[in-house]
């Protein structure tokens, strides 16, 4: 008898996931365990491994089909059985060919809607009705991440209602390269879907909010040796970097500045958090992911450390749990390894602030006695949201983070 | 159709002829010694001076228009100059005999006649009659103005001050018009004097002009009618509608009450030409005009050709003519002969006649050759008549100058009041009845047969949890004619007529049984002519009395275009407000009966401004919006559905209530509450909402907000717009053909009004832009329940599970657009 393969939910927020690339063909042996294709929701790429053996009989949707997540994506059992079945409705009716795809526009008229279906990708390119966003605006959801089933692929009333009862994780701030091969002078090539929706953000962010960044410096010289402390005591402790203790000093400053710790729901509404749930910008092969260290503000130096060092590798692997890359209340940037002395960090929506964390330069200063003194000044570039806050609060914020770090073994000590 | 007059075959079929009478033609041949003692000098020299000053009125325009000067004055102005210089004669001896109680009615060429009449009147009125009427115009400020001309102390001189004055700024349209520059050039008059409008429409006043006449007769009023035409008209049809209605046989027959021949007289002034078309010899084939009446009438209407060239003739003509229609024996037809010096209009390059032909006329002119008749007969020196001359251009330049003085006569100020026409194009008054007297009516109305049926009908369609009988059921039928009855036994002016609607009781019956109660001369067969049925409606409301009126199918407004679209819609704005015009004009929107019978055509009359439409789809709408409508002021058209005459009150708790009630033009009727999404509907798709907004709720968990839209203009919108805010979404439903149907109109206003608050553009479900199919295909061509699922399906929100069966997408949208179906 034939199995169904099927989209797997890759978190419980996600709806409907887009097929990436097939690995397998059609009339391919497939063993359990074996790659059959990549999947992607607005957050993250996974790959789907076969649940059954046999020979992959029929694939239902193609390259680039959005599926709603336990839905039937293909069929393998042995050669030449029927799995007719197994086909989904709405699928296509012809099995999609891997090596030639076709077209998109080629879609059939579908006049018979069995179910509420997606009109369109949940892509964040979906228009939405004027009814939709007064909703979203209202009610703090980004519409853009509703699933349209509006005619048109438009999002509609109840699209908003939806993400509002089951609200969507929240987007990667990332920036995967696009690897066109050219062969030509130019290749013009498709963003994918997380590509998409980081487009959308970015724009979005820079578009509708009002961003400014304050740079300041540090003295160094406080952690730099309080590091090499760590490193002597060894075991987890050796894995402290400079980093971690720049979160952990972060997650204990925020709390005088809820400001800062926020969520903007519209011009006129700020939400207001009572923990400090950090987002980390972690570098990986596919971009930069940021997932959240949920209520930082409880945790320890070592506990922040460890759980950064597990979420980073969660993400280089590509298997992070979604909802792990949605929450966060403040995001911290670190460049600082990359050689950056100052950047524009750009806020993650709807948060209100994100802080870059810069690299250390060796600055002079003249001590109170008139002597010159060689100290590591460390950069941090803050940038938050003019209508959360003024400009007098961000910079105490900087200045209390900076006062702080100087001053890190106290903090500890608290 | 009366049973009481016997179609005999034998007498039908009988052998024999047609004779005629000679028709006089300018038989009159008396001289002005023969006639100055009948006359006395000094009616025979002003007859003169009014001949002087409707001539020099005339070529004053002229000279503005082509020079834009005029003794000095520079002035002038942009609108229509349409002289009738040379024809002033047949003015003057027509209005020579007239007074105000005479109501005359004109072309677009009838400055002349209007001061002529006027100039009549002031002779024949009192200093103190004249002062009264001149501060009572206007609350006087016409009068103020005319003061600022400088002092006379002859109350005379000062009203023809006053109607010059008063007619020139309305050609001006200044504020000081008579009716505040509104009419203008082409709609001025003067009611006090009875100068009823003259009209921009070729032929446009005769029908109107009918039914002032039949004003009169119905309500025992005085004088007679004159409706003034050129021989252009005559090749109109509603001219020959109106002139037809006027001379129906049922006045003599039928009529117990008022019998006898309509009192008005259609005169002529026969120029020869239309614009630049000659009449007789190109385009009419009538010889000669006088003939006309003979293919109407056994009376010929007592037509004659006169000369309109010699001012003793007409008045001559105009005597005998007066007494016929005094004696009930009208109408009358006159070919007044006279001849248009001046051209249509200024830019009129007289490419269709000869030098010659104008100075032959020219000879005969009557400013020189009744002037020179006056000095021959010796009645005036003819140093007097010169002095009058002078005098008449002296009064003429004043009045140019005061008329053309921004001061003096300033414009409407619609940067200061922009609302300035606006408020005049309703009067949205509530009058229960325009006249004191008893009303006539047969039998006392509680035993009247068919009003005691009506009213021991079940008024809700389930009694006791029972489905009532059809034929026990008070229906939309029964609705409008308990409404009807009540309105014939309180406004004694109120008359109802159309085709059939007497003994047969209306097509659709709604006047059944009425024929008991009411006598002829209030409820009539009118003939199948229905330019005439409206137009004569105009001219009874303008006249002072209400009409409700009838075209049997909806389809034939196209008939009586002009009279709904440019008359019945314009003259109350068009008069600044003097004129009422309290009509309600029914019609009926098939069904079964093809593609001429079976439309409906509410956006054609939403779309004209001045007209109140409406358009109930329930009893209980059906009776408030009668009543609403019959005791307006406004005239109304009032849409009925031959799909839904029998349906009983659906919605309103208790169902129609006996007691007397209205319904606010402007208002609508929610009759079915929901969250999900808002139905509008007009007509009788409303039943088809209804089956729609079941299925909704059944089927897909939704429920439907349906609203009907009983009145289209005026429409108020907060009701709708707050429907439309709750459920985001709206589908509007008519029997319209899609295409320019009234719903778009409402559907661009609820995008503008809410736009924040939909989720979907609002869908327009009208019917196809076809021709009507046979009745056997009516689900192809008519909204149906389920185009409206389809169209919240594929427009609004998908529904799971739904089937398109009559679906537009996009592309479809663009085709049908493309190939203009």
């Amino acid at each position: 008898m034939a199995n169904a393969v099927i989209m797997p939910k890759a978190g419980i927020t996600v709806e409907s996931c887009i097929i990436g690339t097939w690995e397998k063909k059609i009339g391919d042996e497939v063993k359990v365990g074996d790659i059959l294709f990549t999947y992607e929701t607005d957050k993250a790429s996974f790959e789907c491994e076969s649940t059954a053996e046999g020979t992959l009989l029929e694939i239902f949707f193609a390259e680039g089909d959005e599926v709603p997540c336990l839905v039937n994506v293909c069929a393998i059992g042995a050669q030449g059985e029927d799995c007719s079945s197994l086909r989904p409705e709405g699928a296509a009716q012809e099995a999609p060919a891997v090596e030639a795809p076709k077209a998109e526009e080629a879609k059939p008229e579908v006049k018979t809607a069995p179910v509420i279906e997606a009109t369109a990708a949940s892509d964040g390119s979906a228009p939405a009705s004027p009814r939709a966003k007064k909703l979203a605006e209202r009610a703090g959801v980004d519409y853009s991440l509703a699933t349209p089933t509006g005619p048109n692929g438009r999002i509609i009333e109840r699209d908003v209602r939806a993400i509002m009862e089951n609200p969507p994780a929240e987007k990667v701030v990332a920036s995967a390269p696009v690897q066109a091969i050219a062969e030509e002078e130019f290749t013009d090539v498709k963003f994918s879907g997380i590509r998409r929706a980081i487009s959308k953000s970015m724009h979005t962010s820079l578009s509708t909010m009002a961003q400014l960044t304050h740079n300041s410096t540090f003295d160094a010289t406080n952690i730099l040796s309080y590091r090499k402390l760590l490193k002597a005591a060894g075991d987890d402790y050796a894995g402290i970097t400079l980093g971690d203790i720049v979160l952990f000093a972060v997650s204990r400053t925020l709390k005088n500045y809820p400001d800062l710790n926020a969520h903007m729901l519209d011009d006129n509404n700020i939400r207001l958090f009572k923990h400090v749930n950090l987002g980390v910008a972690i570098d990986t092969p596919r971009g930069l992911m940021v997932p959240t260290i949920f209520r930082a503000d409880e945790k320890s130096l070592l506990e922040i450390s460890l759980e950064v060092k597990a979420l980073a590798a969660q993400c280089r692997e590509g298997n992070i749990n979604p909802d792990l890359l949605t929450g966060g209340t403040f995001t911290v940037s670190n460049l600082g390894a990359l050689g950056i002395e100052t950047f524009t960090p750009v806020i993650n929506p709807p948060q209100t602030g994100i802080l870059g964390v810069c690299r250390s330069v060796d600055r002079v200063r003249k001590a109170a006695d008139g002597s010159i003194d060689v100290y590591p000044a460390m950069g941090l570039s803050l940038t938050y949201d003019h209508r959360a806050l003024d400009g007098a609060p961000a910079s105490r914020f900087l200045k209390e983070l900076g006062e702080n770090l100087e001053k890190f073994t106290a903090l500890l000590a608290k | 159709m009366p049973k009481s007059l016997f179609v005999d075959p034998a007498e039908t079929r009988a052998a024999g002829k047609i004779s005629f009478n000679d028709i006089p033609v300018n038989t009159y041949n008396k001289t002005i010694k023969q006639e100055r003692k009948k006359f006395g000098d000094d009616n025979l020299v002003r007859i003169y001076r009014d001949i002087t000053v409707l001539r020099e009125f005339e070529s004053m325009l002229n000279q503005i228009k082509t020079q834009g000067l005029y003794n000095g004055i520079e002035t002038t102005y942009p609108g229509p100059a349409h002289l009738s210089i040379g024809q002033e004669a047949a003015c003057v001896g027509q209005a020579y005999l007239l007074d105000q109680n005479d109501f005359t009615f004109g072309s677009h060429r009838s400055h002349s006649e209007i001061l002529a009449k006027a100039l009549s009147c002031i002779n024949k009125l009192s200093d103190q009659e004249l002062m009264t009427i001149m501060e009572g115009f206007l609350g006087g400020s016409a009068l103020r103005a005319t003061e600022k001309l400088g002092k006379t102390d002859s109350v005379k001189e000062l009203a023809i001050r006053f109607i010059l004055y008063g007619t020139l700024s309305e050609i001006f349209a200044r504020d000081t018009g008579f009716h505040k520059g509104m009419g203008g050039s082409m709609h001025a008059f003067f009611l006090p004097f009875g100068i009823y409008p003259n009209n921009a429409i070729v032929g446009g006043s005769a029908a109107i002009a009918t039914g002032a006449a039949l004003f009169k007769k119905v309500n025992d009023k005085q004088g007679i009618v004159v409706c003034n035409s050129g021989d252009g008209s005559m090749a109109r049809g509603p001219v020959w509608e109106a002139m037809n209605f006027a001379s129906m046989d049922q006045f003599h027959t039928l009529w117990e009450s008022h019998k006898g021949g309509m009192p008005i007289l259609y005169n002529v002034f026969n120029n020869s030409y239309g614009m630049g078309d000659q009449t007789r010899g190109e385009t009419m084939g009538y010889d000669m005009l006088a003939r006309i009446g003979s293919g109407i009438s056994p009376t010929q209407f007592h037509a004659e050709r006169i000369d309109g060239f010699n001012p003793l003739a007409v008045i001559d003509a105009m005597e005998r003519k007066l007494e016929i229609l005094r004696a009930g024996e009208g109408p009358v037809l006159l070919d007044t002969i006279t001849y248009r010096f001046s051209g249509h209009s200024t830019s009129d390059q007289n490419a269709y006649r000869t030098k010659e032909e104008i100075d032959a006329w020219r000879e005969v002119d009557p400013i020189i050759t009744y002037r020179q008749g006056l000095v021959d007969a010796g009645v005036a020196s003819d140093s007097k008549l010169e002095e009058i001359l002078a005098e008449t251009a002296e009064r003429m330049t004043m009045i140019c100058k005061a008329a053309s003085d921004p001061q003096i006569s300033p414009y409407v100020d619609f940067k200061a009041d922009p609302a300035v026409v606006e408020r005049l194009m309703f009067s949205n008054e509530k009058i229960e009845k325009l006249d004191d007297r008893e009303p006539e009516v047969n039998m006392p109305l509680a035993e009247v047969p068919a009003y005691k049926k009506l009213k021991e009908k079940e008024r809700c369609p389930i009694v006791d949890g029972k489905p009532v009988s059809k034929m026990k059921l008070f229906n939309l039928r029964d609705a409008l004619s308990e409404v009807i009855y009540d309105r014939f036994y309180e406004d004694p002016t109120l008359i109802a007529y159309g085709e059939d609607c007497r003994d047969w009781g209306g097509a659709f019956a709604v006047y059944r049984g009425m024929m008991d109660a009411f006598p002829h001369c209030r409820l009539f067969n009118s003939p199948i002519a229905e330019a005439a049925i409206v137009g004569t409606a105009v001219g009874y409301a303008v006249s002072g009395g209400r009409a409700l009126i009838e075209l049997m199918y909806a389809d034939f407004i196209g008939c009586a275009g002009d009279e709904i679209f440019n008359q019945m819609s314009k003259w109350q704005a068009m008069s600044a407000g003097i004129l009422k015009m309290p009509v309600v004009l029914r019609v009926s929107v098939g069904s079964k009966y093809g593609a001429q019978h079976s439309q409906d055509w509410t956006a054609l009359c939403a779309h004209i401004p001045g007209l109140k439409v409406c358009f109930p789809a329930t009893p209980w709408e059906a009776k408030g919006l009668m009543e609403s409508a019959l005791k307006g002021t406004d005239p109304v058209v009032f849409f009925e559905s031959q799909r839904i005459y029998d349906v009983g009150e659906q919605f309103h708790e208790g169902g129609v209530p006996a007691e007397r009630y209205e319904i606010e033009f402007g208002d609508v009727n929610k009759v079915r509450s929901g969250n999900d999404v808002t139905i509008l509907t007009i007509g009788a798709a409303l039943y088809r909402a209804m089956d729609a907004a079941k299925t909704l709720s059944e089927k897909y968990g939704m429920e439907a907000e349906v609203i009907n839209l009983h009145s289209l203009v005026p429409l108020d919108y907060t009701k709708i717009v707050e429907s439309v805010r709750k459920t985001g979404g709206v589908v509007l439903v008519s029997d319209a053909c899609a295409r320019g149907s009234f719903l778009n109109d409402v559907a661009k206003n609820i995008t503008e009004l809410c736009f924040d608050d939909l989720d979907a553009p609002p869908v327009v479900v009208g019917a196809r832009n076809w021709i009507t199919p046979p009745f056997e295909f009516d689900e192809f061509f008519f909204p149906q329940a389920s185009w409206i699922l389809d169209a919240i399906h594929e427009k609004l929100v998908p529904l799971a599970g739904h089937t398109v069966e009559n679906g537009c997408t996009e592309a479809e949208a663009y085709r049908r657009a493309k190939q203009g179906v």
